[in-house]
């Protein structure tokens, strides 16, 4: 049986806004409600309207999926724990004298710090999944590659590894380790 | 009953639905409108990320079949969801007795 127009154009609303795979489970979801409905006798279209009547607006849907999407549950962590990775940095570099990268390459740092910070914000705050999900993305990549670079600076200055150095050194390895786990449900996303 | 009125029994009421075994989201709703008499008043499109979110939780967990040519996802308990749904069992009837002997006046019996 082909499926009504009016189930159709619901879930077109919500594949607009939401990953295929959810909105694989609303359609199958929402074709037992409206079977549930043409076996208690009703006509197709009013099956179709019922159903669709009973599964709620689409935007309360969508805003279910936004507040439980994982991109953004995980760019709020990130957020969370910024400050406790950069403290360590601090205290590294301050410990270790090496303040030696030129202004250019202080300020390029500081511009991408802040854009990963605003685009892990935009994923935290971000009431629209996709939106979330491809900001997050991005910003997980964001602080993967500021990570690293903190990490390969350190290694090729040939800064002496204290433990306040192997600290920091550790905080941004377990932090390039969320972010990876945190980076492929965003992208599917 | 709305969905206000359920905020903080949700998670417990689908973790129960799944205790007697596997269920998909509509056999999930099906089972809680028939637990609770039909008085359920909640849009049926939002119980699914209450389901993630519980899954996230790694209180149930779900996977995908194929039923009648469609994917269908569904969910079962996780033994973290069985030990959840024990203790929130027991401070519910705890809590209820408390309510129960407050507003009528009785002797409040001892948690067990």
């Amino acid at each position: 049986m082909p499926e009504p127009r009016l189930i159709s154009s619901y879930l077109t609303v919500l594949a607009a806004q939401l990953p295929a795979s959810i909105v694989e489970e609303l359609a199958d979801g929402l074709a037992e409600t409206h079977r549930s409905y043409l076996r208690q006798g009703m006509a197709p279209d009013l099956a179709a309207r019922s159903a669709v009547a009973e599964f709620g607006e689409p935007e309360l849907i969508v805003a279910g999926f936004a507040r439980v999407n994982p991109a953004r549950r995980a760019a709020r962590r990130l957020l969370g724990i910024g400050p406790a990775v950069g403290a360590c940095w601090i205290a590294a570099l301050v410990t270790s004298r090496a303040w030696g990268v030129p202004l250019p390459g202080c300020m390029l740092a500081v511009l991408a710090l802040a854009a990963v910070i605003a685009l892990l914000a935009t994923s935290a705050l971000g009431t629209r999944y996709r939106l979330a999900a491809r900001t997050g993305a991005a910003g997980f990549l964001g602080v993967i590659a500021l990570d690293a670079s903190l990490i390969a600076g350190v290694a090729f200055a040939g800064v002496p590894l204290t433990w306040v150095v192997a600290m920091a050194m550790a905080a941004s390895a377990a932090r390039i380790c969320y972010a990876v786990r945190a980076l492929r449900p965003a992208l599917a996303g | 009953m709305r969905a206000e009125e359920l905020k903080g029994h949700l998670d417990a009421m689908l973790l129960a639905s799944l205790e007697g075994g596997p269920q998909h989201g509509y056999a999930v709703i099906e089972a809680l409108r028939q637990s609770t008499g039909g008085r359920l008043d909640l849009p049926t499109g939002t119980i699914y990320p209450a389901l993630r979110r519980l899954e996230q939780a790694g209180l149930i967990t779900g996977s995908w079949s194929v039923v009648g040519g469609r994917r269908r996802r569904e969910y079962r308990l996780t033994p973290a969801g069985d030990r959840a749904l024990s203790g929130r069992r027991a401070d519910w009837l705890d809590f209820s007795a408390m309510v129960t002997a407050a507003l009528e006046g009785g002797p409040c019996p001892n948690p067990a």
